[in-house]
């Protein structure tokens, strides 16, 4: 943030002094900006804004307890120079001590009662920390000497947030009519003059559902005067809630013959259609459409009057939703026909529109699924193609995927070979485009014919799940390269590619395709699932730790800048934003897959190296949210496969997931804590919190496992089976695992030897089993390995923690050894048993690390192959492209194998080196 | 078909069959959260009945004097929404709010290599109004043009008279 203040131009000594201050601040250079600081301060040792910016240099170079007390010896003197005071608030909000920026800021309005910038900067600092009360009585203070609007619109709106956050409806009622009478004065003056001023005035009114004002204001001259040309649109809503269907009818029809193609005015004029059909007096106004067959003629009156130019979809569609509207009661057929004649008109007028279908799917999937199925074919052939035609312009392409979509979705579920052939027929579609040059996609633009490769892929998908074979994805990411070799700025194939890579457990192939995305900053957030979540299940760590490492900064950041913009709201009177920013910012911090970064942030480096201190993360938000886009691959599987409670489902499991995840962290980061030379009293608190942690999560564990038994389907546009799945339900026993290893530590840091033997004792058993397990879960089938990757990662994680701790234990001992002597043998008995359990624990751990190293020494080989090349070869396409998709399989496995192998080796030199 | 509504903060999370076209950037939160808190009026999201966001329009009003004008800042519309009309329908938004604010002129800057959007731009009334050498960074940088549509206010249409040279970026205000 840059530190000059906007407005500063006095051109004065001061200035002059100042300027190469702020200049080194600004450049970051903040050790120069201390000695140029401490420079000018020489000449003039009083000088508050250079010792400002001195406290600020500090700050940032760290020394926030001399920042400290420079800034509170400058507090005391109560500055009101703007200089000094914006350098003070930079350094108070860098170091997140908003509250004394409000008080700094009191301080000088005390001494200059009349500063109207002054006042305006502690109404921000209010704004800043939430304290709608004080922001209130400042914005009032402020307009009773400096009388302009925006400051009584402050308080007006610092009113209303605090009717919006009270939960005592009678505070909040008392609250909003005082607001409103504000508002209602303020027009009688005739005193209103801006836009976003009527928008407030209507927030008010809606937060007391007064439709019928809401109205008559809207209605009103002032309305129009401040909106102009709005009135009818900003009606919608009101004489919905009115129930005034006969109004909201006219309005809609009106608005519509002028925007044939807007589905917020649709909307509502069925709504009052269907609701004037329900309402039996009927009236003589002809004008009103209160039956089915009126509204079916007005959408038929606007088909007819779209001009000669574009052919909108809106009417279309219109017509298609009264269609599904009528299905719910009855059988629309009499008054529209069938569904699917419907659909199949819908499909030959805009066919050539990728959106064709996609605009059809909520229809389609009205349409019963036996009429469906046996007219399947109907929509691959209506438009006079089959699967073997072979259009050749972009617009006959488009239309005949489109046909094959639309075929897709209406069809019986097939079997493996039936996708596998549809899915070499549009592979063959493909190449014979590229054969035909009709792949007319540039560095920009996609192409129609990228479609037929896409579409293979979700075939060559279902096919693979079927069969639970990873052949056919091979087939297909051989395919998708070629696609995105020809087109390159195609996402749909890049995020195809990136997942089918996953399916076979091949993170860092993914991450090949996953940069050529450039998703950054909040894309991290919603598309997180989709690739950086998915690397740390398949092993792939350090690609992992790099993204999870963009995500908490975009995290970390996005904080602050919230925070600025609730200010520039105010500034710029935009008020019905402030709430939206508000809640976009309190979501933001809340973020579930955020919280899970910061917590895989702090146990995978626990794995890659030892030595490597722990990032302990706040604490976790309660509610969770959910920020993940899962609509960003399109699927193309049949309606009766879409199950709406996924989303919902999928994010409960993540956040039991996260949940767990968060007692391991707690737990680690307690026995840190504990892992000192205090007294047994001064532990105290931390050792029950422990014992509260580890208990916690022995039971969530346990209520998991029978919660989240059962195994979840694989599919290619959502999530795969939460983490959760594997973890809870693994042969391995982790439940005991982690809550005996963590009490062997509590013990060891308590001092209670007999306890950390006992758990201890408990522990070596369960550690020799699970070799058992380990060897048992190594699959030749490549279909299987991202199971087995992710088997492994859990286990691995494991080790990661148990060796981690197994270092604490060891820096307890050591210390109770060094606090007596130098010499072990003055260790008591009780302690020499101790050390001695720890040390036998320790052998145990190396043995299974060994274990690991040979599983992973003799990863199997998988066969890569696929019949692209071949297939290209035999149409005679020689376009010198030659298929990654081997080399990069081969490489990512590699890559996987040798980090674990190095892992792994330095784990066992650090357990060494306890010993 | 559409709906037409105000772009909101909860659309970042959902806009990437949009953004994730390469001509389209993806900036900072704080860039979309200023746009929001300062000019809510002139961001308006394009949404299919389905709920996808099909595209978006940003832009602000700036300038003094006879200088005071609509900028469109960002114009995109997902690769599986075009040829639909709907850029149009999003610049006549623009174009309305920016009559409402009394602006003199609507302005936008394009990449000269961009030849759909220029002429899309041409049909809709811009006309180029200058050149910007190397206003857009890259390997190597690339010139922008200037292009410019009156609005009513404008009556002698005195802002869309085209300049004779290129200007520098520093020299654009």
């Amino acid at each position: 943030m840059a530190v000059r203040p906007q407005n500063m131009h006095d051109g004065g000594i001061v200035e002059r002094r100042l300027r190469p201050i702020y200049d080194w601040l600004d450049n970051g250079n903040n050790k120069k900006a201390l000695q140029e600081a401490e420079k000018v301060l020489k000449k003039s040792p009083s000088l508050q804004a250079a010792r400002a910016l001195k406290a600020l240099a500090l700050f940032r170079l760290g020394k926030g307890a001399e920042a400290q007390s420079v800034l509170e010896a400058l507090a005391q003197e109560k500055p009101c120079d703007d200089t000094t005071l914006q350098a003070m608030t930079i350094s108070y909000r860098e170091s997140q001590q908003f509250h004394k920026v409000c008080a700094l800021y009191e301080a000088a309005v005390k001494v200059e009662p009349t500063s109207e910038e002054l006042y305006s900067h502690l109404f921000m600092s209010y704004v800043r920390v939430g304290d709608f009360r004080s922001q209130q009585r400042v914005a009032m203070a402020l307009y009773k000497f400096a009388p302009k609007n925006p400051y009584y619109f402050w308080a007006v709106m610092s009113i209303v947030l605090q009717a919006k956050t009270t939960d005592d409806p009678t505070k909040k009622g008392i609250l909003l009519t005082l607001a409103q009478r504000m508002v209602d004065n303020f027009i009688s003056e005739n005193k209103m003059e801006a836009e976003q001023e009527a928008r407030l005035y209507v927030m008010i009114l809606e937060l007391q559902e007064k439709w019928t004002d809401i109205l008559r204001f809207i209605e009103g001259p002032l309305y129009s005067q401040l909106v102009p040309g709005s009135t009818a649109q900003a009606s919608i809503p009101y004489l919905k809630k009115l129930g005034d269907w006969r109004r909201l009818n006219l309005v809609c029809k009106e608005l519509l013959f002028d925007n044939q193609d807007r589905w917020d005015y649709y909307l509502p004029y069925l709504d009052s259609v269907f609701k004037l059909m329900d309402n039996t007096d009927s009236d003589n106004d002809s004008s009103v459409d209160d039956t089915a067959e009126k509204c079916h003629e007005f959408i038929c009156q606007l088909v007819e009057s779209m001009s000669s130019g574009r052919t909108l979809r809106g009417p279309y569609l219109a017509r298609l939703e009264l269609w599904k509207r009528l299905s719910v009661h009855g059988d629309p057929t009499s008054l529209l026909g069938s569904g699917v004649a419907l659909c199949i008109q819908y499909l030959r007028v805009f066919a050539n529109k990728p959106c064709a279908v996609p605009d059809l799917k909520p229809y389609l999937a009205i349409i019963p699924q036996k009429e469906r199925e046996e007219h399947c074919r109907d929509f691959l052939t209506c438009l006079g193609f089959d699967e073997n035609s072979e259009p050749e312009s972009p617009d006959d392409i488009q239309r005949h995927i489109s046909c094959l979509c639309a075929w897709q979705l209406t069809s019986p579920v097939r079997t493996g070979e039936e996708y596998l052939m549809i899915a070499s027929l549009l592979r063959y579609q493909y190449l014979r485009c590229v054969n035909k040059k009709l792949i007319t996609a540039t560095l920009t633009e996609f192409c129609a014919a990228d479609g037929y490769g896409t579409l293979a892929a979700h075939f060559y998908f279902y096919a693979a799940v079927q069969q639970q074979s990873a052949t056919p994805i091979l087939e297909a990411l051989s395919l998708l390269e070629l696609v995105l070799h020809n087109s390159p700025s195609n996402f749909h194939a890049k995020l195809l590619l990136i997942t089918l890579y996953h399916v076979l457990g091949n993170g860092p192939a993914a991450d090949s395709v996953y940069r050529r995305l450039e998703a950054k900053h909040v894309q991290l957030l919603s598309l997180g699932w989709i690739h950086a979540a998915r690397l740390a299940p398949g092993l792939a760590h350090t690609r992992a730790l790099r993204l999870l490492a963009d995500t908490h900064a975009f995290h970390k950041h996005h904080g602050k800048d919230c925070m600025e913009h609730l200010t520039y709201a105010y500034k710029y009177g935009t008020f019905e934003k402030l709430l939206e920013l508000r809640e976009w910012g309190a979501r933001l911090e809340a973020c579930a897959w955020c919280s899970l970064a910061g917590r895989e942030r702090a146990l995978l480096p626990l794995l890659a190296g030892p030595t490597a201190p722990m990032h302990a993360p706040h604490p976790l938000p309660d509610p969770l949210t959910d920020n993940r886009d899962l609509n960003a691959i399109v699927s193309w599987e049949q309606p009766q496969y879409i199950d709406p409670g996924m989303k919902e489902r999928s994010f409960e499991h993540d956040v039991a997931y996260l949940r767990l995840k968060d007692g391991i962290v707690s737990c680690i980061a307690l026995c840190i804590e504990c892992a000192d030379n205090r007294s047994l009293e001064e532990k105290k608190v931390q050792l029950d919190e422990m014992q509260t942690c580890i208990e916690a999560f022995s039971s969530a564990m346990e209520k998991c496992k029978e919660k989240y038994s059962g195994k979840q389907r694989l599919c290619l546009t959502t999530p795969f089976p939460s983490r959760i799945i594997a973890f809870v339900n693994s042969p391995v026993p982790y439940r005991e695992l982690y809550v005996l290893m963590v009490s062997v530590v509590r013990a060891v840091c308590a001092g209670d030897g007999p306890a950390s033997r006992d758990r201890g004792a408990s522990l070596r058993p369960l550690l020799a089993d699970s070799r058992e397990h380990l060897a048992a879960a190594v699959h030749t089938d490549l279909w299987a390995q991202r199971e087995t990757l992710e088997f492994f990662s859990n286990y691995l994680e494991f080790i990661g923690v148990i060796t981690f701790l197994l270092g604490v234990c060891h820096e307890v001992t050591a210390q109770n050894n060094t606090k007596k002597s130098k010499r072990k043998t003055n260790q008591s008995p009780d302690q020499i048993l101790t050390t001695q359990m720890l040390s036998v624990l320790n052998d145990d751990v190396q043995e299974i690390v060994a274990f690991l190293e040979e599983i992973f020494e003799n990863w199997p080989n998988f066969d890569y192959n696929n019949s692209l090349e071949e297939q290209m070869t035999e149409l005679d396409i020689n376009n010198k492209y030659q298929c990654p998709v081997k080399q990069k399989l081969k490489e990512g496995i590699q890559e996987i194998v040798t980090e674990v192998k190095t892992m792994l080796k330095k784990k066992s030199k650090y357990l060494k080196s306890l010993q | 078909m559409t709906t037409i509504r105000p772009f909101t903060c909860e659309d970042m999370l959902y806009f990437n069959n949009v953004n994730l076209d390469p001509l389209t950037e993806t900036y900072g939160l704080s860039f979309y959260t200023q746009y929001l808190a300062h000019w809510p009026e002139y961001f308006q999201v394009a949404e299919s009945p389905s709920g996808e966001i099909m595209g978006y329009i940003m832009g602000k009003a700036e300038g003094h004097g006879e200088n005071w004008h609509g900028h469109v800042t960002a114009l995109t519309v997902s690769p599986d929404y075009r040829r639909l009309g709907l850029a149009a329908t999003l610049m006549n938004i623009l174009e309305e709010v920016s009559e409402k604010k009394k602006a003199y002129f609507v302005d936008l800057f394009v990449r000269v290599s961009n030849k759909v959007a220029i002429n899309m731009y041409k049909n809709l009334g811009y006309i180029v109004y200058r050149t910007v050498l190397e206003y857009y960074s890259g390997d190597p940088d690339e010139d922008a043009y200037d292009m410019r549509k009156a609005c009513s206010r404008d009556i002698s249409k005195k802002s869309v008279i085209p300049l004779a040279h290129p200007v520098r970026p520093e020299d654009v205000d």
